[in-house]
């Protein structure tokens, strides 16, 4: 795509964006900021812009007079750009000044956030999937030689794939007689080859099927389900899809799942609708790649402890009690038919292994999709979902631990909090004169709520605006209209009603403050304690990896300002999304990355944080902006002073 | 070879706070009677507590001592200083308690600085604890009592903002008081802090309770908030600690419940008075800079008890 510098006077920034591209974004991208609080849809009127010179489309507004029209002015939330352009700001559009200098991460963070759909694969491993398709073109029977089917089919195999022994599924001896003889004695056997044991056929399919060959990953979270459908052939990913967990009806958390997975026949409810909504999305991929679903050799998936039992309908009673014990760690085997899935009968699901009661398969899926086990750097990995489940190691040893987080990065227990989908605040930025906000959701559409990352970004803003003091209580009698008195304490006004979806005024509240402070806090304290506990400390991180729903990205300035993340150098942190799917994704394709993915779980040890008396006390020392140790954010204090 | 005394040395030391011509703090060692390690510049000082209305329901061992007077509070501060020999006199303003007899923060005012005018020892003025209110009497009592240097209290998260600001505006110091956490103390100091309060203004309330209701802990917390002040150097917890003692220990059931009723506890007089005094010696032994009594007894046993280190 052609590119095309836009200048924006008087402050003498400039983007270079594609052609087309939408001048308001332009603009933030340049570092140049102008006020939009109505998110960019055209109907606060206060991105108005002087186009000095250059070719651009503009939808005429009625927040423009005749006479500004004429004269030259755009809202530049509605404006396109088509060539170089000049543009003026004007005073009235116009952030001060220290805003404008301060740096943008925001882009810088897309370019070095890996995200886990990008993690490449091709070049990592060679193995091919645990599954395996064999085409084999045997001799017909005759009366010389009329062995039994199997035995010809096994002879087969072993004679051309080098098979010293081979074992059978039972269930597909059933039709093997009619597909022997309509395939014309040419088929496809599945065979399931892990490692240490017998090769095992399971299914046979007629003619060559090698090239369809397909598989699906599954990260079931506690609050999300995500579905890959993958073509296991050429390791691609060729759909995917998520929805809620529709367990939520029956607890948010997964204590409360728990207790009711503990009640009469409330484990089996809980297995049904988890196993009911994988389906739908597994035929929705399906439907999208237009593939044969009878051709889906096996699933993979990755979830934490809880969600693993109650999907596998294994007791989860004993997770939540002292000594916290699950049930199993590492599991066969499993027919997906027999848990309740929609699949040809011989395809088998992987749960990827568990560590303890509170750190589960996705943390191992998505520690092995990091590739922590394969480096001597020494790495800190934290998955942020409803739990903050934390790893530090490296290839030689690794150590866990979990850390109640609560779902507020999820969307839960704050008011107008949601997930990273259309409609959701990404991003804001407060004026520091005015203390009027700009707001950039996921789609450009109104906004409906805020998302996790969107709520790093906010309190950092909130606080370096001076609205709110370290406590995260907001300042009375500041002059602006936006914080005000609520229904549940003091509030600052998002956007106001007839700027959202919801009809409402979009508000950010005191308690949702409070919550948010202690997920960060949660989390930080975790990291400090799990780090304490092995005698180390943040400076010796080589790299801090982030996992999880946040959003599309996470601003790690804006997360060290509010003290989720330590202050250590930019460069040490990567976000990888949602790494747990990219486990099982990795998993499915490849027989080594799970024995890699075991290797992984049997590394681990598990500490509780609960046994160590020191984790209340970081906990409130971490309950305030950025930390009550002001010491440990030196950059931050510096920065605010200034501000 | 000589018996050589083993000295606990800290480069740090606790901020010195005057309040009119009284200093507290300023010494480099765990508490303020360990002279053995090094020099006490300003010992651990005694407060009377004075309310500014007649105490209702009030022990009668505490009627005994006091009740003469009780019902002024102008009488009872001076009785306090010149009969108790008070280093200071505590102020509770209770009556302004909105959810009791709500008295306006101008009358409260009026109250604290008829009491500051006729004593010639430093005042303390407490709050009814209700913090939006004490907010709004801090600042009036700040205002009416310009011109000398008081200590108002308690400030906590809610109200910093209004207490802290009239220690700003009139020049007064503050007592900062938080639920006895090291962090939570911390916090308070660095909001204090970025309202413009220096340390040299700020005195630690640590919120501690009687004998009896979880002085262990109390104790440890004290402690650790000096180490991190002594040892560690953390500048937000240098500042000396006061401590509400005697209304804490005469909550105690222990303190109140008859010999009838107990005979085992012995009697109810001394009973009552040893309460208060070894909670405060507790507390003292902790790193109390301001013990806020209430009988003259305990005083007195307090003093003694304190002169012994001095010798």
């Amino acid at each position: 795509m052609e590119k095309v510098n836009v200048d924006f006077l008087p402050d003498q920034k400039s983007a270079n964006v594609e052609v087309g591209s939408n001048l308001l974004k332009a603009a933030h991208a340049a570092g140049a900021h102008i006020n939009a609080s109505c998110g960019g849809i055209g109907t606060c009127g206060q991105c108005k812009v002087f186009i000095e010179k250059g070719k651009y489309e503009s939808k005429r507004s009625e927040k423009l007079t005749e006479e500004e029209w004429n004269m030259g002015y755009r809202l530049a939330c509605q404006t396109t750009v088509l060539s170089d352009c000049t543009v003026i700001i004007p005073a009235e559009s116009k952030l001060d000044r220290s805003v404008l200098k301060r740096k943008e991460a925001v882009k810088e963070e897309k370019s070095f956030g890996l995200t886990a759909s990008k993690i490449t694969i091709e070049d990592i491993f060679e193995a091919s999937p645990v599954v395996t398709k064999r085409y084999v073109e045997l001799s017909k029977p005759t009366i010389e030689n009329n062995i039994a089917d199997l035995s010809r089919l096994i002879l087969g195999l072993k004679k051309q794939y080098d098979y010293e022994n081979l074992e059978v599924d039972f269930k597909c001896l059933k039709n093997l007689a009619n597909t022997l003889r309509n395939a014309d004695w040419k088929v496809t056997a599945l065979i399931l080859e892990k490692e240490g044991q017998i090769p095992k056929i399971i299914g046979v399919e007629e003619g060559n099927t090698e090239e369809s060959f397909y598989g699906v990953a599954i990260d079931v979270g506690t609050t999300t389900l995500y579905v890959q459908l993958l073509d296991l052939k050429n390791r691609t990913v060729l759909a995917e899809s998520s929805d809620y967990n529709p367990q939520i009806s029956y607890g948010e958390d997964v204590i409360t799942r728990i207790l009711y997975g503990i009640k009469p026949g409330g484990l089996e409810r809980l297995q049904e609708v988890v196993i009911k909504s994988l389906n739908s999305l597994i035929n929705e991929t399906v439907k999208e790649a237009n593939i044969d679903k009878s051709k889906i050799s096996i699933i993979v998936f990755a979830g934490n402890t809880t969600m693993t039992h109650l999907l596998l309908g294994l007791n989860p009673k004993y997770i939540r009690e002292d000594p916290y014990v699950p049930t199993v760690n590492f599991f066969p085997f499993i027919r997906a038919k027999n848990l309740g899935f929609d699949v040809a009968d011989h395809v088998y699901l992987y749960p990827a292994p568990l560590i303890a009661s509170y750190v589960g398969g996705d943390i191992v899926a998505g520690v092995m999709a990091c590739g922590i086990h394969q480096t001597q750097e020494l790495i800190l990995f934290i998955d942020v979902g409803t739990n903050g489940e934390i790893v530090l190691g490296n290839s030689d040893w690794m150590v866990t631990a979990s850390c109640s987080a609560g779902p507020a990065f999820e969307g839960g227990g704050v008011k107008y909090g949601m997930r990273a989908t259309r409609g959701a605040i990404e991003n804001v930025i407060i004026d520091r004169e005015t203390l009027e906000p700009t707001i950039f959701t996921i789609g450009k559409v109104k906004p409906k709520g805020i998302c996790g990352s969107g709520m790093i970004i906010l309190i950092a803003e909130l606080f370096e605006a001076g609205i709110i003091t370290p406590d995260g209580k907001f300042l009375k009698n500041l002059g602006t209209k936006r914080v005000r008195e609520g229904e549940s304490g003091y509030e600052y006004v998002l956007a106001w009603k007839e700027e959202t979806q919801i009809g409402v005024d979009l508000v950010i509240t005191e308690v949702d403050i409070d919550n948010i402070i202690r997920t960060k806090g949660a989390i930080y304290a975790g990291c400090s304690v799990l780090l304490k506990s092995v005698g180390l400390d943040f400076t010796n991180i080589d790299k801090f990896i982030i996992a999880g729903g946040f959003g599309s990205f996470i601003n790690i300035e804006k997360a060290i300002i509010i003290g989720l993340l330590p202050e250590i150098p930019v460069e040490k942190f990567m976000y990888v999304g949602n790494s747990s799917l990219a486990g099982a994704r990795l998993m499915a394709f490849s027989k080594d990355k799970l024995l890699e993915a075991e290797k992984c779980a049997n590394m681990m040890t598990n500490i509780e944080l609960s046994n160590y008396s020191s984790f209340m006390e970081e906990y409130v020392a971490s309950l305030f902006l950025p930390h009550t140790n002001l010491n440990n954010f030196p950059g931050v204090m510096g920065k605010i002073k200034k501000g | 070879m000589a018996f050589k005394e083993p000295v606990e040395k800290y480069n740090n030391s606790i901020t010195e706070v005057s309040i009119s011509d009284l200093k507290v703090g300023g010494q480099s060692v765990l508490t303020g009677i360990y002279s053995f390690d090094g020099p006490v510049p300003n010992p651990p000082k005694i407060a009377m507590e004075v309310l500014d209305v007649k105490p209702e329901e009030w022990p009668q061992t505490l009627v005994d001592a006091v009740g003469d007077v009780y019902d002024d509070p102008v009488k009872w501060a001076l009785k306090c200083q010149n009969e108790f020999k008070a280093d200071m006199i505590c102020l509770s303003l209770v009556s302004t308690d909105p959810n009791g007899m709500n008295r306006s923060a101008e009358e409260a005012a009026k109250t604290a600085k008829a009491v500051l005018d006729a004593i010639n020892i430093p005042l303390i003025v407490y709050g009814s604890l209700n913090s939006e209110k004490d907010g709004e009497v801090m600042k009036a009592v700040g205002e009416a009592c310009h011109g000398k240097v008081i200590l108002l209290g308690p400030a906590d998260d809610e109200n910093y903002r209004t207490v802290g600001g009239a220690s700003l505006g009139y020049q007064h110091k503050v007592a900062a008081a938080s639920p006895i956490d090291v962090n939570l103390a911390k916090q308070l100091n660095i909001l204090l802090g970025n309202l413009g309060v220096p340390l040299e203004s700020i005195v630690i309330d640590p919120t501690t309770g009687g004998l009896g209701y979880g002085i262990e802990y109390t104790f440890s917390v004290m402690q650790r908030i000096r180490l991190a002040a002594l040892a560690q150097g953390d500048d937000k917890l240098k500042s000396p600690f006061i401590n509400m003692i005697g209304k804490e220990a005469w909550k105690a059931r222990e303190a109140k419940i008859s010999e009838s009723e107990e005979p085992s506890f012995g009697n109810l007089a001394t009973r009552g008075i040893l309460w208060e005094a070894i909670t405060a010696i507790n507390l003292l032994i902790a790193g109390s800079d301001i013990m806020v009594l209430r009988h003259p007894e305990s005083v007195k046993l307090v003093r003694s008890f304190m002169n012994e280190f001095f010798k």
